[in-house]
């Protein structure tokens, strides 16, 4: 029984990363048959040997890290001072006042415009990469605080009044924790946006991390590298995604409208 | 009256803030708080500002820049739309386009810049694809779904009044899907004009983000800023007449 849904499971898999193979497939043929510049287009199998020979050298790891560094340092930062910021709007109309105009000027603003500036401030390096995250993950993170907080029905503050909650338990108790769904749909947001601000700082001013890396190969034409390491930072991307959905997953399971919403969504 | 009265209030608060913080950045700036490298007074930037209006650099650069943004977005729209109603229609198309996007949907697009540069050069074709690439997941993904979500009472009712597959799909299945479909491209619009902007900033080939960074490089900082700010007032433009658009053309959408 146990083994049968094993399998069941096995071969779905399949079939889903199906199509992949059969790309894989005929990207191998039309590079072997030659009708393809292999300049231009590396075959799947020089890719695969170019990412063992990174991976193995350590180059991949290291580069991975730093860049991982930088996404996860101002996606927390981003994360904690976003929540703080769209509470305090959601709950003082006089902050509220004060803040929007500049997070509504700020929202439209493409944050990768900041990179040079930042540049010129902090230098080239994690600094520079960092405050870059750091403010492409803010946005998300105060709007989608902000509805959530707004959104609280007045009948689940009323009741945790009447049973005695304290004014600033209501915060962390009744409001935060009704704004948890979209929290998370921020944070998903943030998360996306932090690869990109990570990869593209480091495109623009850095040393090292997993987009200089990409870079380098790309100028010193070696192209096979260049499509390993992008085809890393693809799948790292699609993992952190995929391991966000399933933390809002656990986290809501209390929470039925939201998980049922989320499983709609996935793609 | 007490509602205006209120909402007076919220905007005489709101313009304060913002004309605090420009009068702070232009004292501190004057005061010498920070060399004038790293910070030049707002009055400084201003008048770039206003000179490079005039002798139309900052007009050409962004043309180029919305150009590229805005050919690679309309690109996206077609083609994404095209594929999600295909997917949502087709289960083949399903099966075999349906992993791409799982894939493709969270990937951080700006990292495939070295291979667009490679296939299609510097010059604009390259930033063209490469909007259109990361503008076009949300757009399949916003699409499909809308198609799924479509009562069956409508295609069923069209049906039976004697529809055929044509105009299901151009008068039910599509007319179904602006609304969805508009929220996705809303979506998708500061995707293009990132986009746009970071890959001129990382490749070169003239534009926005081409000027900001050769201004960074020469330490010209009025000339960062005022890109800069220009780059957020393209940004809050854009995003103010997407929503008047909605507004007029999709009114009878509950959003």
């Amino acid at each position: 029984m146990h083994f049968k849904r094993i399998s069941v499971t096995a071969v779905r898999a399949f079939v889903r990363v199906g199509p992949l193979i059969l790309i894989a497939a005929l990207w191998q043929l039309v590079c072997g048959t030659g009708l393809v510049n292999r300049e231009f287009l590396p075959a799947p199998v020089s890719v695969a040997i170019a990412f063992a020979d990174l991976f193995s050298g350590g180059d991949i790891a290291k580069n991975l890290l730093v860049t991982l560094y930088r996404a996860a340092a101002g996606l927390a930062l981003g994360t904690i001072c976003g929540v703080w910021i769209g509470l305090m709007m959601a709950r003082s109309e006089k902050f509220r006042a004060y803040v929007t105009p500049i997070v509504g000027g700020t929202y439209s603003l493409p944050k990768s415009a900041l990179i040079p500036l930042f540049a010129l401030w902090f230098g080239i390096g994690n600094v520079t990469a960092i405050a870059a995250v750091f403010l492409a993950c803010l946005l998300p993170m105060i709007v989608n605080t902000y509805h959530g907080v707004v959104a609280t029905p007045k009948v689940l503050v009323w009741s945790a009044e009447t049973l005695g909650t304290a004014k600033h338990e209501l915060l962390a108790h009744v409001f935060l924790r009704n704004a948890l769904p979209d929290i998370f749909t921020g944070l998903r947001i943030a998360l996306g946006f932090s690869f990109v601000l990570a990869i593209s700082a480091e495109m623009i001013a850095s040393t090292n991390g997993i987009g200089k890396l990409i870079f380098m190969f790309g100028e010193n034409g070696t192209y096979d590298y260049m499509f390993a390491a992008i085809a890393c930072v693809v799948v790292v991307a699609f993992l952190a995604d995929r391991a966000m959905l399933a933390v809002t997953r656990y986290s809501l399971r209390w929470h039925e409208s939201a998980v049922s919403r989320l499983d709609e969504r996935r793609a | 009256m007490s509602q205006n009265i209120k909402s007076l209030h919220v905007n005489w608060r709101s313009a304060a803030s913002i004309f605090v913080l420009l009068l702070i950045w232009e004292l501190a700036a004057r005061a010498h708080l920070t060399p004038p490298l790293f910070l030049p007074p707002f009055s400084s930037v201003a008048d770039q500002l206003w000179h490079s209006l005039a002798d139309g650099t900052l007009a050409t650069d962004l043309a180029l820049s919305l150009g590229r943004a805005f050919a690679g977005l309309i690109l996206a729209t077609l083609l994404g739309v095209f594929i999600g109603l295909l997917m949502a229609r087709n289960r083949f198309a399903e099966w075999l386009i349906d992993p791409l996007v799982a894939l493709g949907f969270p990937s951080p697009k700006i990292a495939f810049i070295p291979i667009f540069v490679l296939w299609f050069g510097i010059a604009s074709l390259s930033k063209i694809l490469l909007v259109a690439f990361a503008c076009i997941f949300p757009i399949v993904i916003g699409s499909y779904s809308a198609a799924r979500s479509i009562s069956h009472v409508f295609l069923w009712s069209a049906m039976s009044l004697g529809s055929d597959r044509k105009s299901l799909f151009l008068h039910i299945i599509l007319p179904a899907c602006y609304p969805r479909i508009f929220t996705t491209f809303r979506v998708a619009v500061p995707v293009s004009l990132i986009t746009t902007f970071t890959a001129e900033m990382v490749a070169g080939g003239g534009g926005m983000g081409a000027t900001l960074i050769y201004s960074q490089r020469f330490f010209e900082s009025p000339t960062v800023f005022a890109y800069i700010l220009v780059m957020l007032g393209v940004g809050l433009l854009l995003d103010l007449t997407m929503v008047q658009f909605q507004k007029h053309f999709l009114r009878w959408a509950e959003i």
